[in-house]
């Protein structure tokens, strides 16, 4: 029973993380309709940035805000300079490009801060606790009420502001949002911002909770977290969000107690396949 | 040897709440050139959808010579003799004029697999596709890029693609909308020819003064429901058409 | 001509024709594949099975190769057609990640160690090695690109033409989208068994890894950078791409950054490939040549 609930808060934890990093992507998608797999180029970023600063200031606080703020810009840049040119061909161009962009930055990653895994030895601010005879570390704690935290924030942003208003509209039909007055360009680099705000975030937590941080940690979010927004139902972020919280109890039991031969990675695209059979349009997505 | 070549019963479409096409029925003649007219949003273009495939109707049904249609899709109606064009034109734009018409005419080999192996680049085949291009006046753009063309010959090679697969019944969805004077006249003159030849024709048209003048009969929806049907002289009297394009104030309406 | 030569010709050869294998499904039936790399697998396995369990030799193997890979790219593309243009990147990146990890796994496949000892081709009790394999590369190619070529003129070809610029208006002259989908898949899966099948003789010893999802990527990039939909893109791109991160050797550390960035560059300013219509390189070629289109 223990081992079985070590093994739920884990995989609880695994998924908020993917929740973080898929977050960034639906919200992405929903509005442009392209796959941003250069996101997880991003997310590590936002690993590496965030180390630094916190190397450099001792400041987890400063490290996280500085990581945000060159995300944000890094993504950004990618929307102008890189997809927006690129929007009227078919949608492989730009996924070309994208998936490029995350294998020139794990190279540049590799060049500059070189290709071993280095550590990210940060005390999250955040309490321990024992229930039921399991330790919940302080790290996993802050997972989950960071994750909430964003969820929240997210939740509010599009639910309750006019410029969430303008991103659902955006995100629905961008020609007639267009036309209603929305500067729809505009809202298309405030999603990215978000969205890579989003992931700086994951990165760091990532880069902490697994004591790590190397070029190649983008690679397997990058196409894992494709198939999470799938699953969810492209577009769709809480569905996002759902199938992400379920891969990570599924791949973190799976392992645990099941003994699968299939390596934790091709699950998600199993799932995503098997979704897609039943419901074409992925859990939460509208036809 | 009566019966009518397409006969719709009871047919109705509901996306959602919304019911588009709700209890139409009617039939078209052999022969005849009918038209189909109605205010904005009266469920002219999911008719047409329904009968070429695109949608499966909710409820009802469609023969069309006598054997049901309803719910097949879209190849296999175009594979009985059915062509038909788009309201917003759809060239394949990176194929000249002449392999767009090419590829309609394929519509004999489409369904097995031995055929499409043979080559269409034969003279044969060219001589044919120009054929229909002569017909609706583009045999000279015929190397032309279709993606290039102006509104006016897109909408012509509309026709030539659906003359090409239409060997009975021909749907025609808007193909005025755009044209200039001269090119409605020619169009006219050509609608009344392929009539001439023996098909059928079923158009939707917004410009009143070719449907009143190219029609046999005209069937007016509104709302998804079918208003009336009758010869033009009867529907343009109808005070229920009138109020429907109109609403009640009903002045003239010019085309 | 010097051995390294000869196999980064010869490794440019087999990847030109797994490449128009893909510019088929890609870039004339207008179907996105991520995943192309799993099908060159399949082929390489098979052949690598075959050849050792089986001990047929690469000729008699060679049809049940070509077989068995468009089979499975037959029972993989049904699904695929069900969802939407999106998600078909996504699943076909799946079924790579799939395939992979089921050759990584499963003790028939050799697991994580693969397949060695796969023998050289024989032709006439003559074992084909160097400059002689590289020869029978070509000749396969210039047989991949005649069906290619078969295909542009036939109305199979016509029809995915067709379907790739309208489908709406392609089904509605006849051409049944899922059926000529399913045979641009076939043949562009077929097309890699074969390659696969040299990659193995080449080789001779295979592993799952060789058939991950960056090589899904790389050929992919060579038909987009050679040119989509075109007759001689898919080789072009497919010696840019080989010869590249040799081009770029002596800058060792930073070739493959080199390389990643060209290939960003391409896309972003060329999307059209260097021999897609409108590209600079045509019109430099145009303005070369004193008239007509090459």
């Amino acid at each position: 029973m223990q081992l079985f609930l070590e093994q739920l808060l884990n995989g609880l934890a695994t998924g908020s993380i993917y929740a973080l990093v898929s977050l960034g992507l639906a919200l992405v998608y929903g509005i442009m309709r392209i796959l941003h797999v250069a996101h997880a180029a991003v997310f590590t970023i936002g690993a590496y940035v965030g180390l630094l600063f916190f190397d450099l200031t001792g400041s987890l606080f400063l490290a996280v805000l500085g990581s945000m703020a060159v995300c944000a810009l890094v993504g950004v840049s990618i929307e102008r300079f890189v997809y927006f040119p690129l929007l009227k061909y078919p949608p492989f161009v730009p996924l070309i490009a994208s998936i490029a962009i995350l294998l020139s930055v794990e190279e540049l990653c590799r060049l500059i801060a070189g290709p071993q895994i280095l550590t990210f030895n940060a005390k999250l601010p955040f309490p321990e606790f024992h229930m039921a005879g399991v330790t919940v570390t302080s790290t996993i704690t802050a997972v989950y009420c960071i994750t909430a935290a964003v969820l929240l924030l997210l939740w509010f942003i599009t639910t309750k502001t006019e410029l969430g208003l303008a991103m659902r509209a955006a995100a629905q039909d961008i020609a007639v949002a267009d036309a209603m007055g929305i500067n729809s360009h505009l809202i298309v680099s405030i999603t990215f911002v978000i969205g890579s705000a989003i992931a700086a975030v994951a990165g760091i937590l990532v880069g902490i909770y697994f004591n790590q941080v190397y070029p190649t940690m983008g690679a397997i979010p990058a196409y894992k977290t494709l198939a999470l927004i799938v699953v969810g139902g492209l577009g769709s972020v809480p569905g996002a969000v759902v199938a992400s919280l379920l891969l990570g109890m599924a791949e973190t039991l799976l392992i645990g107690y099941a003994n699968i031969p299939l390596p934790r990675d091709a699950l998600a695209f199993i799932a995503m396949i098997g979704v897609l059979m039943w419901r074409s349009q992925g859990l939460l997505g509208s036809r | 040897m009566n019966r009518p070549l397409l006969e719709i019963t009871g047919l109705s479409k509901h996306f959602g709440g919304l019911r588009a096409v709700d209890g139409v029925s009617f039939d078209i003649q052999r022969g005849e050139i009918l038209g189909l007219l109605g205010p904005n949003g009266a469920g002219k273009t999911v008719c047409f959808n329904l009968v070429s495939g695109v949608y499966k109707p909710t409820a009802g049904q469609i023969s069309f010579d006598g054997q049901r249609t309803d719910g097949l899709s879209p190849h296999v109606i175009a594979g009985l003799g059915i062509g038909r064009t788009f309201q917003i034109v759809k060239p394949f734009a990176h194929l000249t004029v002449l392999e767009n018409v090419l590829a309609a005419r394929g519509i004999a080999r489409y369904r097995s697999l031995p055929n499409i192996w043979s080559s269409w680049k034969t003279p044969a085949e060219r001589r044919e596709a120009l054929r229909l291009l002569e017909r609706v006046g583009l045999a000279d753009l015929a190397e032309r890029r279709a993606g290039l063309l102006p509104l006016g010959n897109l909408r012509r090679l509309e026709i030539a693609r659906a003359l090409a697969v239409g060997r009975t019944l021909l749907l025609l969805d808007e193909s005025f909308s755009g044209l200039r004077h001269e090119e409605i006249s020619q169009l006219e003159a050509l609608i009344r020819a392929i009539r001439a030849d023996g098909l059928t024709v079923l158009l939707i048209e917004h410009n009143m003064r070719v449907a009143m003048g190219l029609c046999d009969r005209l069937i007016v929806l509104d709302h998804g429901r079918k208003l009336t049907e009758g010869r033009p002289a009867e529907v343009r009297a109808n005070e229920a058409v009138i109020e429907a394009y109109l609403g009640r104030k009903g002045s003239a309406h010019a085309a | 001509m010097s051995g390294y030569l000869i196999t980064l010709g010869t490794i440019i050869a087999i990847n030109g024709i797994v490449a128009c294998g893909l510019n088929v499904i890609v870039g004339f039936a207008g179907q996105i594949s991520l995943g192309h790399a799993a099908f060159f697998g399949i082929g390489a396995y098979t052949a690598a099975l075959l050849a050792t369990q089986a001990g047929l030799s690469f000729w008699a193997a060679l049809p049940l190769v070509i077989a068995v890979s468009a089979l499975i790219g037959l029972l993989l593309g049904i699904p695929s057609l069900r969802v939407r243009e999106d998600f078909l990147a996504i699943t076909t990146i799946g079924i790579n990640f799939i395939v992979e990890a089921i050759f990584n796994n499963f003790e028939f496949f050799g697991g994580a160690l693969g397949i060695g000892g796969i023998p050289r081709v024989e032709l006439f009790d003559l074992k084909l090695r160097g400059t002689e394999f590289l020869v029978l590369c070509l000749f396969f190619l210039v047989v991949v690109m005649v069906v290619c070529w078969w295909l542009t003129r036939c109305w199979a070809g016509l029809a995915c033409f067709a379907l790739r610029e309208e489908e709406a208006a392609a089904a509605s002259v006849g051409i049944s989208p899922v059926r000529f989908k399913l045979l641009a898949f076939v043949i562009g899966t077929g097309m890699a068994g074969l390659g696969g099948a040299l990659y193995a003789h080449f080789m001779r010893f295979i592993s799952a890894s060789d058939f991950a999802f960056p090589l899904s990527v790389s050929l992919l990039s060579m038909v987009v950078v050679g040119g989509i939909g075109t007759l001689w893109g898919p080789i072009l791109g497919a010696f840019i791409i080989g010869v590249l991160p040799e081009v770029f050797r002596p800058l060792i550390d930073y070739r493959i950054l080199f390389y990643t960035m060209l290939l960003l560059l391409m896309i972003r300013f060329q999307p059209g490939g260097l021999l897609g219509e409108n590209s600079a390189a045509r019109r430099v070629l145009a303005k070369m040549l004193p008239e007509g289109k090459p």
